[in-house]
């Protein structure tokens, strides 16, 4: 196990540098997506988007992948450049990393990631789960695989960072990356028609009913 | 015109009776008094807030609740719920009840559910509706219905 971590820690290495220097780009998404094409299918990621309440990626706080939040959390057990290293080294499709601004008080990143098949899904969630158990310390929580009975959409939620494996036609339905980037002006959101009470809606009491 | 106390059995008025305690008021009532109601619970009609086609075609009847997955019949936010949606069963997951919750938690104006399969999977892709965020903290599979929302309570 030691042998396997220190292996991922020298990928993390060459991870690292690859990060900060997507870090520098300016928008304020670290989009780390392996295969181009790919990239451009999932699409409609527009560069110069200014979201309500924008930060500066700033390499510091990259590197720093701690949360500020008094009282249950600690540190985290998982830097990105591990998990990412983990999920390459288990040959994981696409990889798609999304870093996720303060102000959604959600996590810090945001994993989307391929699998060939239902099996391979199994796989990678389980030695992701595996690595975490090597890795934490008696303060972290465990983490539990969702989606257990499911054999296309499995989720892993590590507190900093949930990573969910789907395989790729689910990942073209749901399209998780469009909508954590766009957040509002996602396309599916758009499409969904709004909710409005017909013309002929009546709000005071109507004389409708006679006295008896 | 007569007063009639509501509140107070008159025979017992008559007598010159001191105020009874609540209990053995409702004995003296002679009608069965239902324990407090849940948030969800059986035959509550709900909403359905996600994109899929099922929950938001029209039908004549809205969505009842027929079963809700706990061990006693009360949902609360996170709770798996039974529905009949258009002469069909499906399985939901409890987003928001109006029923006030514990403090500093959302109250929302619409029992609110999203459709889900059996296997746990969203059916719709987006959640317009405010969804809480003290579904990250409870035991069960909520993930998935937080990565398709689009606006956090």
């Amino acid at each position: 196990m030691r042998k396997v971590v220190a292996a991922l820690a020298a990928l993390a290495g060459c991870g690292a540098r690859s990060v900060l220097r997507a870090a520098r780009e300016p928008g304020q998404r670290a989009l780390l997506c392996p295969d181009p094409r790919a990239r451009a299918a999932r699409g409609d990621f527009a560069p110069g988007l200014r979201v309500r309440g924008s930060r500066d990626c700033s390499s510091d706080h990259m590197g720093r992948c701690t949360t500020e939040e008094p009282g249950s959390l600690h540190q985290p057990v998982f830097n990105i450049d591990v998990l990412v290293a983990l999920l390459r080294q288990e040959n994981a499709n696409e990889i798609c990393v999304i870093k996720l601004p303060t102000e959604i008080k959600y996590a810090d990143y945001f994993i989307v990631v391929s699998g060939t098949s239902a099996r391979h899904l199994q796989a990678m969630a389980q030695y992701a789960v595996k690595v975490h158990k090597h890795l934490k310390r008696e303060e972290n929580y465990h983490v539990h695989i969702e989606g257990k009975d499911t054999d296309d959409w499995k989720c892993i939620d590590f507190g900093n960072i949930i990573v969910h494996f789907m395989l790729p036609e689910t990942r073209e339905i749901y399209e998780l990356e469009k909508l954590w980037t766009l957040r509002s002006y996602d396309d599916q959101l758009v499409k969904i028609p709004l909710e409005i009470l017909p013309l002929d809606f009546i709000y005071e009491p109507t004389n409708d009913l006679e006295p008896k | 015109m007569v007063i009639v106390f509501f509140g107070f059995p008159m025979a017992l008025l008559t007598r010159g009776f001191v105020p009874l305690t609540p209990t053995a008021e409702a004995l003296c009532r002679m009608f069965s008094t239902s324990p407090v109601c849940a948030a969800i619970q059986k035959m509550t009609r709900v909403r359905v807030v996600d994109n899929s086609s099922l929950g938001n075609t029209p039908y004549h009847r809205p969505p009842k609740c027929i079963h809700v997955y706990t061990k006693n019949g009360m949902g609360k936010v996170g709770d798996k719920i039974l529905l009949a949606i258009k002469g069909q069963k499906k399985k939901a997951l409890i987003v928001g009840h109006k029923m006030p919750g514990p403090t500093m938690t959302a109250r929302f104006d619409s029992n609110n559910v999203v459709l889900i399969e059996d296997n746990g999977n969203p059916t719709g892709t987006r959640i317009k509706v405010p969804v809480p965020t003290s579904l990250r903290r409870l035991k069960g599979e909520y993930s998935k219905v937080l990565a398709i929302a689009q606006t956090f309570v």
